[in-house]
Parts: C-alpha cells; structure tokens; sequence
C-alpha cells in the first residue's frame, strides 16, 4: 500500500511538472505538432514557421504576441476561433506549449 | 533556443484538404477550414496586407492584418473618410475577385416577404438608387481604454469613418418582392465570405438579425464614397443599417430575410453581446444602435507641435441614430465646457458632423475633450464597463493632453 500510494504521489507530480520536464527544443517541437496537426491552428493562420497559410484569423508572421496573450485567445477563443480550454479542445498542458511555440515564432 | 521548423506532414495536407484521419477530426470537430483560400491577407506592399495595398499606410494603425484601425489625426480632416484611410475590421477572409467573379451577377436573396426573390447585382440597380451617409463604426471602437484584460483589437478612435453609400433602398427591394411578412420581427442579413473557408456555417457565418424596423432607412451598398464597393470593405454588395454598429453591415451579402426570431449562428447568439465582466450569454444585449459620441481630432500629439495663441480644436460627432444635437470643448479636463460650432454640411442624422471651437491657449498643458448630445442622451463622462469592451462613448477616455509651448 505505501508503495502504490508513493507511485500515486510521485506520478501526481510528474503530471503536474510535465512542462518543466520539456527542454525549449522539446517545447517548440511539441508546439508545432499541435498547431498544424492537433489544434488545427494552421488551417486559419498564416505562420512561415509551421509552413502555414491559413487565412481566417489573424496573419501571425505580422505581429508579435507574449505568450500570456497567446495562452487567453486559446483558452478563451474570439469570434471563429474556439475556445479550446473552455471547450476543453486542449488540455492546459498542450495550451501552454502551443503558446510557447506561437509567442516564440510569431512576428519573427 | 532552437528554431523548429517541418514542412507540413501528410497528415497535415489530409487533413486540409478533408481527408484528415478520424482521430484528428475529432479533435478539432467542425472547426478546422477544409479548403484554403486564396491568402490574400499575405503582406503585399507599404507594409500593409496584400487585399489592402491601395489603402494610405500614414493613415492606418495596423493591429493585425484583420484589424487596421485609423489615426486620430487621419480623421475629420474632411466631413467623409476617404477609403484610403477607412479602417479594417474582418471577421472572415476578404473574398477575392475570383472568388465574386462577374460583379454584377453576384445573387442576393431575400426571404420572409410575399414573394421571395434571388436578385442579380444587375438586377438590384434596377430596382432603385439613393445614396446615403452613414457612419461604420466596430462595437469595440474605444476598447484600447478599458483596463481589464480585453481580447481583440485595441483600437482607441480609429475603428470609425463616416461614408457616402451608393445602392437601392431595402425598401424597394421588399416593395419588389411584395411586401415584408408580417408577423415578421427581425430583418436578418447574411454574408457568404465564409464559403471558401469551408468553415461550419454556425460557427463562422456572418449573419446579424437587427430590428425590422431598420429595413426602413436600411439599403444594400454597392458603391462606396463614388467607387464601387472594395472587396475589402464587402463588395459588391452590402447590407447597410444606418445607425447601427459595424457588424450589422454584413459584408459580401447572400441574403436578407425577414424572420420572427434572432439568428442561432455564433456572431448573433454569444459574439457581440454587451455583458458584465466575467459574464457572457445571449440573454445580454447585441451591439445594435451606437450611441452619441465625439471626439477630438486635432491638435492632438499626433499633429505636431502647438503654438501659443488662438487654437483650433477640432472633431468629429455623431448622434447615434438620432441626429446630434450639440457638442461642448473642456480645455480643462471636464471642469468647465465651451459650445462648440458645427463646421461643413449636414449630411443627415446618421452621419456625424465636423466641430469647432476657436480659442486661446498659453505656454502649459492642457486636457482637451469634448462632449456631444442628441437631445435625449449625452455623452457620460465614463465608460459603461463590460467583458468585450463595446459602445465606448465616455468623454474622459476620449480626451486628449497636449502641450503648448
């Protein structure tokens, strides 16, 4: 019993932690994958980083967002774009890492 | 960091062009374009998107390639706003000329009246012809004044133009077709710009149903300020609704339909609903009338240094959907205010009028604002606070600081 509920705890604060357990490389790579195949971000927007020429939102090669901002339009969504955290499209953990990639490729 | 860049995968090409795995529609159900469109808002030249190259980059804030808004200073310095310098607000691509083809054989269709019809452009301009001034204004036109943490563009003032509109009165089309049902309560209008995105029509139509008593003074545009209608803001043809916010002018119009209920899609049920902070629902109310508002163009520290002496404080006001009434200057931050006098022509309750007010100011700093009125309703001095931040029209926020010297 006190090992499983060790295993429960240590699991518990892997799930918590994934993020950090990310390098940046891993971040931007993971990131990519969930905007043009998971998210589906790259069939609305254009993003040369992600080869992406999408046309309904906003061109993301010509403005420069934080990641902060990025994180509250995919929670939250605006107009046509979804909200994904609170329709629950994305998990938090995928939210934040598209953000990281988005807010570290966008405007560049 | 490294950069990480891939070409699109297989699975990404599928999944555009509509054969994407189960799994990954079902991530993304209904909300992923399955067809390009041509993408037009790439940059083209000046810095501006590629649908908007003819426009004045001087005159123009870029927020996005969705969202261009004008400078404050870029407007009021004549009673209408030429194209070059009318903002951009899109919810959906601009349809490109191949995309509308022949002009004049574009199709609206109008239901909800005796006799439904589908018109060609062609046949509209046979049905009548006036031409009107109206103000475009977004609902979110201000939302760069609010405090709490707003999504979309933040635009200050420039999210406005006044515009002359070429087209046939709504009211002739309906007269064509009839007569209006009646036990009709909403004209509802809807846009086909969403077509070549391949999106869910409920999620990403552009269908706004406004009071029916709007069809009345409403026409559907095909020329703006003497050319025919851009693209951009539309074309060839759109849904004009005097007095009303922005998104009621539904762009690359479709159809027009008198109904008894409000439309079900996203931009009428839960987009464009004025709610508390934090709150959101289609029990609140749509952004559908304006309400009076005005504000100073000039001098602003947009227009350069100003000189001790007699001054000339400028801007534009409007009525909402009455016609405005009055406008008074503070050159002192709301303490005491000046009439001012309206300069150039009336053009009509739904556009706005041109002030002035000549006065004399010393070396210091001043807050300059202006406050307009209707008759029934003024300007109050703060903003109605709200979760999307629409229908600013508070004085305060609107007012500018200058330095004389």
């Amino acid at each position: 019993m006190k090992i499983s509920k060790f295993l429960l705890i240590i699991s518990i604060i892997f799930t918590l932690n994934t993020q950090n357990l990310f390098s940046e490389d891993d971040k931007m790579g993971k990131g990519l994958e969930i905007f043009n195949e998971i998210a589906g971000c790259a069939g609305c927007h254009i993003l040369k980083a992600a080869g992406s020429e999408g046309n309904v939102g906003p061109n993301l090669d010509t403005i420069s967002l934080t990641e902060e901002y990025v994180k509250e339009m995919v929670t939250y969504g605006l107009g046509v774009m979804p909200a994904y955290g609170e329709e629950n499209i994305l998990t938090k953990e995928q939210i934040d890492i598209v953000s990281f990639y988005v807010a570290n490729t966008a405007g560049k | 960091m490294k950069k990480t860049k891939q070409k699109l995968n297989l699975n990404r090409r599928n999944f555009l062009s509509g054969t994407a795995t189960l799994a990954g529609l079902a991530a993304t159900a209904s909300i992923v374009p399955i067809n390009i469109s041509n993408a037009n808002h790439k940059e083209g030249s000046k810095g501006l998107p590629g649908f908007i190259s003819w426009k004045d980059r001087n005159a123009l804030i870029i927020h996005s390639d969705k969202g261009i808004e004008t400078h404050r200073s870029a407007i009021g310095e004549s009673l209408i706003t030429p194209n070059r310098n009318v903002y951009i607000r899109n919810n959906m691509p601009t349809m490109t000329d191949s995309q509308i083809g022949n002009r004049n054989d574009w199709k609206v269709s109008i239901e909800g009246v005796k006799n439904p019809k589908t018109f060609s452009l062609g046949q509209l301009k046979k049905l009548g012809h006036t031409t009107i001034a109206t103000i475009l204004q977004c609902s979110g036109n201000g939302r760069g004044f609010f405090e709490h943490k707003v999504r979309g563009s933040q635009w200050k003032t420039g999210a406005a133009a006044c515009v002359f509109w070429t087209g046939v009165p709504v009211k002739a089309v309906v007269d064509a077709c009839g007569g209006i049902d009646r036990d009709s309560v909403f004209m509802t209008s809807a846009g086909v710009d969403h077509k070549p995105t391949g999106l869910d029509p409920k999620k990403a139509m552009v269908e706004r149903s406004v009071p029916k008593k709007v069809y009345s003074d409403a026409m559907l545009a095909w020329e703006m300020n003497g050319v025919p209608l851009p693209n951009a803001h539309g074309g060839p043809v759109r849904m004009i609704t005097p007095g009303y916010f922005g998104i009621n002018n539904v762009k690359h119009l479709g159809k027009v339909a008198f109904t008894k209920t409000e439309s079900t899609v996203k931009y009428m049920k839960s987009s464009y609903r004025i709610s508390p902070i934090g709150k959101k629902g289609s029990q609140y109310p749509s952004c559908w009338e304006m309400p009076v508002k005005s504000w100073i163009t000039r001098p602003t520290d947009e227009t350069g240094t100003v000189k001790s002496g007699k001054v000339q404080i400028v801007g534009v006001a409007m009525g909402g959907t009455r016609k405005v009434k009055s406008v008074k200057v503070s050159i002192d931050g709301g303490k005491s205010w000046k009439r001012a006098k309206f300069i150039g022509p009336d053009l009509g309750k739904y556009a706005w009028r041109q002030f002035a007010l000549e006065t004399t100011l010393s070396a210091g700093t001043y807050n300059l604002a202006s406050l307009a009125s209707n008759g029934p309703d003024k300007q109050p001095e703060l903003r109605m606070e709200n979760r999307r931040g629409y229908a600013h029209n508070g004085w305060k926020d609107h007012s500018v600081n200058i330095t004389v010297v």
